[in-house]
């Protein structure tokens, strides 16, 4: 019973490190490769550590440009959906029940359905409006901004209706009863009783709404027309050739994430804290906490502090750091590998150009001499058979035993196929 | 300061779809006083209490206030405040913003309504503790809160929904003398609604018991548990032993019943029965636990009843008597601790005997079912 | 209830101005950007493909044109039918299931690990790590698995220095990284739902069966996993829609020979400039993946009021 409990923990705990191997170890990776030098972004193998990909990010005016249109839709793609999305959800809450079902389903149908049918639809239905009415091809509904966030909103909004949802089941009909009952009017109630209520929903919703319509990319891309959004930009470069200035954004939006949730974990945390302490809570959302105190029992406070003293320092060597000399190290380096290698090749080559004439000179002209040939041209098309992964369909035993009797020779065998 | 006004249901139904919640009912609430709707949970006394406040019009009759018909009026509009249930304070807003909140939907400044607050905090014994937010308040003091909240609002009749059922014991009782206590003050119309049978008579000028979406009786605490009109308020309100039989005579106000199981027992006519009963027919006798007493002779007579003592059980002020008459018959009887050494053992033959005049007889009909 | 009444009611609840303003909220969404468009879009996949002057003119009418070419390929091809969109149409649908059952394996352990484990330190952690992967931007998601599989990337070069291989494995042109990438973009939704539901299963449950004796298999086929339906089939259903539907990964990670079947469409749209022939392609592909869907729910006995739970 034991043993079988310890062989289940090491399975468990085997499992949880790939799996969050697999989660995280590309983002590892990515961010790693922001830092060095190649100009193709990879890992390994370490050459210096630079910080030039980001001024290369800095100075990149397709990105920038990319990031002004996201914050743009972004923006837009928020309003549109957390109100589309709350409207939606109080309208759940009072339709007819014979209707609820049916309403349900469309309005929770963009999830489902794919991106691209979404921006394709978008793309068409506001075309052909624009035909009907005879506007011009630019007119703004064919606005790539326009379009996007009609498009991207189309969806977030079923999102952020979800966490609404969430939020109005445990939302007590009682207080607006009671506020009726007090004398309030129903937009009164609304304003002053359901909408304090919802107040962090709305907000979750509308950080939710920013990161689906900031990473989309299957909508907008047929939406974006003039006004490409950053994930458009980021498509285009990652298909066409791509450089660390990637990663270095890459890593960027981990950063940030990371300290998000960080601060959101402390805050959380910190109020917890407060309420078991048994703290009026006015005092827990109240300005000026000390230090220590707030530190106490309090990780994601420490790893946030500690982050934010790694990236200041990071900052810093950034601007002292130069990682020239290591890269014309690195060049010098390679220069003499390659010049390794082809004297070695060279060296090689002379070798094996000696020994074939001594064995040439050696062999008696024999019949040998035939099977030896024939064997040298099998091998050829043995190498190349190889290749192709046929090798057991395609080669008799004959080749085999052909093959056997050059064994001695399996050096140049790879010479010639090389040189094929 | 009585600036009580009166309630009047007439002839209200309400019905949702099929299911009638409330059969007509007629109540007539005086001007100032304390009322109370008592029956078990499913009774419609909600129901009747949401009509009167608004969130629902009855399907047929009317709704007075103070002499005028309330149809069509929402609940924001009519004199009335409601305490609920679970009292349904604001969880986000302070204490003293929930008291004044009906002032600050008038629009009140917030200076007028923070003084408000603060008379009323100190009404309800809870100076000081306006910026608290409901959460953490006890038990009681959300209970307080609810009611100067709803005070607040200045109504001419308040309306509260089983507003002890949350509290504990203790604190139920004391606020049970609290609320009476508030309510002779302020001296508006109290209409409570409960399923306490205890908070009801404690409290309450009248009391109507209601059973499925009908009205039993309206009378006085006294009334309801001395002269219940119905066998359901008597079996409802309090305990009773119930001895079903037919009359065998009648003599004036008194009954003679022959009883299936314990023979022929007399009482008195209930009341509300009076001129309905003839010998011969169906009838129901109920006597209270605490009316039995231990008779001092051993001949039966007509108020006497002769049975075998099961168990017994000490709760304190009494000593509970579970007895079996004949035929399997159970009966309890109640005696008050006096003092007195122990006054039964299991398996002891007793013969109980009871004044006729404690003791009534209904016509036959539907107990609550326990 | 009339009509009129519950009108009436609606409006007596949420006062005229409110009442007025969320309904034709959900009016905008639900008609405008949600209905309109996809029958607009249904309609433009049955017309001739047309220069815009031509539009409503006398040519404009309708035709199968687009459909009939998916299935039977250009008039006078060599085959009779178009094989190599009908190929890649399977080989999309067939690698989504693929994805799905994949990403099903890997997530139900730790959804059910995280769900029963005692709301900790840990446990929030481990969460908090979960989400985020997530909000990092998809493309960056896939780019990341370019650098581990390509053909420098890390795993070439790390199996090259171990001795493990002598030439470097085109995992790119194997599709593995495409569905390394693909299970990985959506690993979230099919996490969560199933978390969620587990979640509010009695631990007493699990315990009281584990009391009687059974296996911890059976106490997962009989118990979890029948109680965890809803979840699972609701990250099911979302994890082969988006596969099915995934543009970004299939032109980041997928081979040089190997079209996912959004990407013909992005290519009738964006290169051929066909976009009725596009239209058709996406209704179809919509179609066939509601259908599946449905079906599958039907197989599973879910209700469409699970999804998004």
């Amino acid at each position: 019973m034991k043993s079988e409990n310890v062989f289940l923990k090491i399975l468990l705990g085997a499992y949880l490190i790939l799996f969050f191997g697999y989660l995280l170890g590309p983002l590892l990776v990515m961010s790693i490769t922001a830092f060095n030098s190649p100009s193709f972004p990879k890992m390994t193998p370490w050459e210096c550590l630079t910080f030039e990909w980001f001024d290369v990010l800095a100075n990149d005016e397709r990105i920038l440009n990319g990031i002004r249109n996201s914050l743009i839709v972004g923006t837009g793609t928020v309003i549109l959906s957390v109100t589309m999305g709350l409207a939606g959800a109080l309208i759940l809450t009072q339709i007819w029940p014979r209707l609820r079902a049916t309403y349900y389903t469309i309005v929770i149908a963009p999830i489902l359905i794919p991106g691209v049918v979404l921006g394709i639809s978008t793309l068409v239905f506001w075309d052909r409006i624009n035909v009907m009415l005879g506007f011009s091809s630019d007119s703004f509904l064919h606005n790539g901004i326009f379009l996007t966030i009609l498009g991207q909103s189309t969806f977030i909004a079923s999102y952020c209706m979800l966490v609404f949802i969430a939020r109005l089941q445990r939302f007590d009909v009682g207080l607006t009863e009671a506020a009726l009952d007090l004398g309030a009017t129903n937009v009164q109630a609304f304003r002053k009783i359901l909408l304090p209520f919802m107040k962090p929903a709305i907000g979750s919703a509308a950080v939710l709404a920013f990161l689906a319509s900031f990473e989309n990319y299957n909508t907008t891309t047929f939406t974006f027309g003039k006004y490409p959004t950053l994930t458009i930009e980021l498509a285009q470069k990652v298909r066409y050739g791509i450089n660390p200035s990637i990663s270095a954004l890459a890593f960027i939006i981990i950063a940030l994430t990371l300290f998000g949730a960080l601060a959101h974990e402390m805050y959380r945390r910190k109020q917890q804290l407060a309420l078991a302490n048994g703290a009026p809570v006015s005092a827990v959302t109240g300005k000026g906490f000390q230090l220590p105190k707030f530190l106490k029992g309090n990780p994601a406070a420490i790893l946030l502090i500690i982050l934010t003293l790694g990236a200041i320092s990071t900052i810093w060597y950034a601007q002292v750091h130069s990682p020239q000399q290591c890269i014309l190290d690195v060049r010098e380096q390679k220069r003499i590998e390659t010049e390794k290698k082809i004297q070695a090749i060279k060296e090689k080559r002379r070798q094996e150009m000696l020994k074939k004439q001594q064995e040439q000179q050696k062999a008696a002209p024999s019949s040998n001499q035939a099977i030896e040939s024939l064997a040298k041209v099998l091998l050829v098309a043995y190498s190349r058979l190889k290749t192709l992964k046929i090798m057991h369909l395609m080669v008799p035993p004959l080749f085999r035993k052909a093959r056997r009797t050059i064994q001695v020779k399996a050096h140049l065998a790879a010479y010639l196929h090389r040189r094929i | 300061m009585s600036r009580g006004v009166g309630v009047t249901l007439e002839d209200v139904w309400i019905r949702f779809g099929d299911f009638v919640a409330v059969r007509e009912a007629n109540v007539n609430i005086n001007g100032g006083e304390f009322f109370s709707f008592l029956g078990p949970s499913g009774c419609g006394k909600t129901t009747i209490l949401r009509a009167v406040s608004g969130f629902l019009e009855p399907s047929d009759g009317r709704i007075l206030i103070g002499g005028k018909d309330m149809a069509g009026f929402g609940p924001n509009k009519r004199p009335t405040a409601l305490i609920f249930q679970n009292l349904a304070l604001f969880p986000l807003m302070k204490v003293w913003e929930n008291i004044t909140f009906s002032l600050e939907v008038q629009g009140v400044s917030k200076l007028e309504r923070r003084k408000r607050a603060d008379e009323l905090l100190d009404m309800i014994a809870l100076p000081g503790q306006g910026d608290k937010l409901p959460s953490e308040l006890s038990g009681g003091q959300k209970q307080r809160v609810a009611i100067a909240r709803a005070l607040c609002a200045e109504p001419d009749v308040l309306l509260l929904d089983e507003p002890l059922s949350a509290l504990d014991l203790k604190l139920r009782q004391h606020m049970r003398t609290e609320l009476r206590e508030i309510q002779q003050r302020v001296g508006i119309t109290f209409i409570y609604i409960t399923h306490d049978q205890g908070e009801a008579l404690t409290m309450s000028d009248n009391v109507a018991v209601m059973r499925a979406g009908v009205i039993d009786q309206i009378a006085d605490g006294h009334t309801i548990y001395n002269d219940p009109a119905t066998p359901f308020v008597a079996s409802f309100v309090g305990e009773n032993n119930v001895f079903r039989g037919r009359i065998k005579s009648i003599d004036g106000k008194h009954a003679i019943i022959e009883t299936n199981r314990s023979g022929a027992l007399v009482a008195r006519i209930a009341p509300a029965a009076i001129g309905q009963l003839s010998v011969g027919d169906q009838a129901m006798m109920f006597l209270r636990p605490e009316a039995c007493n231990l008779a001092t002779e051993t001949s039966l007579t007509h108020n006497r009843i002769r049975a075998r003592v099961q168990n017994e059980e000490f709760e304190g002020q009494t000593y509970n008597v579970f007895l079996e008459g004949d035929q399997g018959k159970e009966i309890k009887m109640s005696l008050v601790n006096v003092g007195q050494d122990r006054q039964s053992e299991v398996g002891q033959d007793l013969t109980l005997e009871y004044n006729p005049d404690q003791a009534i007889i209904l016509p036959f009909g539907e107990l609550a079912s326990e | 209830m009339s009509v009129t009444k519950a009108i009436h009611n609606y409006f007596e609840r949420n006062g005229l101005a409110l009442g007025s303003f969320l309904l034709f909220a959900v009016f905008f969404w639900v008609v405008v950007l949600i209905i309109l468009p996809q029958l607009s879009m249904l309609d433009f996949s049955f017309r001739h493909h047309l220069p815009p002057p031509e539009m409503g003119g006398p040519k404009d009418v309708y035709t199968l044109e687009h459909y009939k070419y998916l299935v039977l390929g250009a008039p006078g091809a060599d085959s009779s039918y178009n094989v190599v969109d009908l190929g890649v149409f399977g080989r999309t649908l067939l690698a989504a299931v693929f994805v799905t059952i994949l990403n099903l394996v890997i997530c139900y352990p730790i959804a059910y690990y995280l769900a029963q484990t005692k709301a900790g330190g840990f446990a929030r952690a481990l969460v908090l790590l979960l989400i985020i992967p997530y909000w990092i931007n998809e493309i960056l998601r896939a780019f990341a698995f370019r650098i581990i599989f390509g053909e420098t990337g890390l795993i070439n070069e790390m199996m090259l220095t171990l001795g493990l291989i002598d030439n470097p494995i085109d995992f790119i042109r194997a599709n593995v990284a495409l569905y390394a990438g693909l299970g990985y973009a959506y690993i979230l939704l099919m996490i969560f739902p199933i978390y969620n539901v587990i979640e509010s299963l009695d631990r007493n449950q699990i315990e009281a069966a584990r009391d009687m004796g059974a296996s911890w298999a059976r106490i997962h086929w009989r118990v979890v996993i029948p109680y965890a339906k809803p979840g699972i089939s609701s990250g099911c259903t979302m994890v082969f829609m988006l596969t099915a539907g995934a543009l970004a990964a299939p032109q980041i990670l997928g081979g040089p020979s190997s079209l996912w079947f959004t990407q013909i469409i992005y290519q009738w749209f964006n290169q051929g400039g066909n976009w009725p022939r596009g239209a058709a392609f996406a209704i179809v592909l919509l179609v066939t993946c509601v259908v599946i869907v449905l079906s599958m729910m039907r197989l599973f006995k879910v209700k469409m009021g699970d999804i998004g739970k």
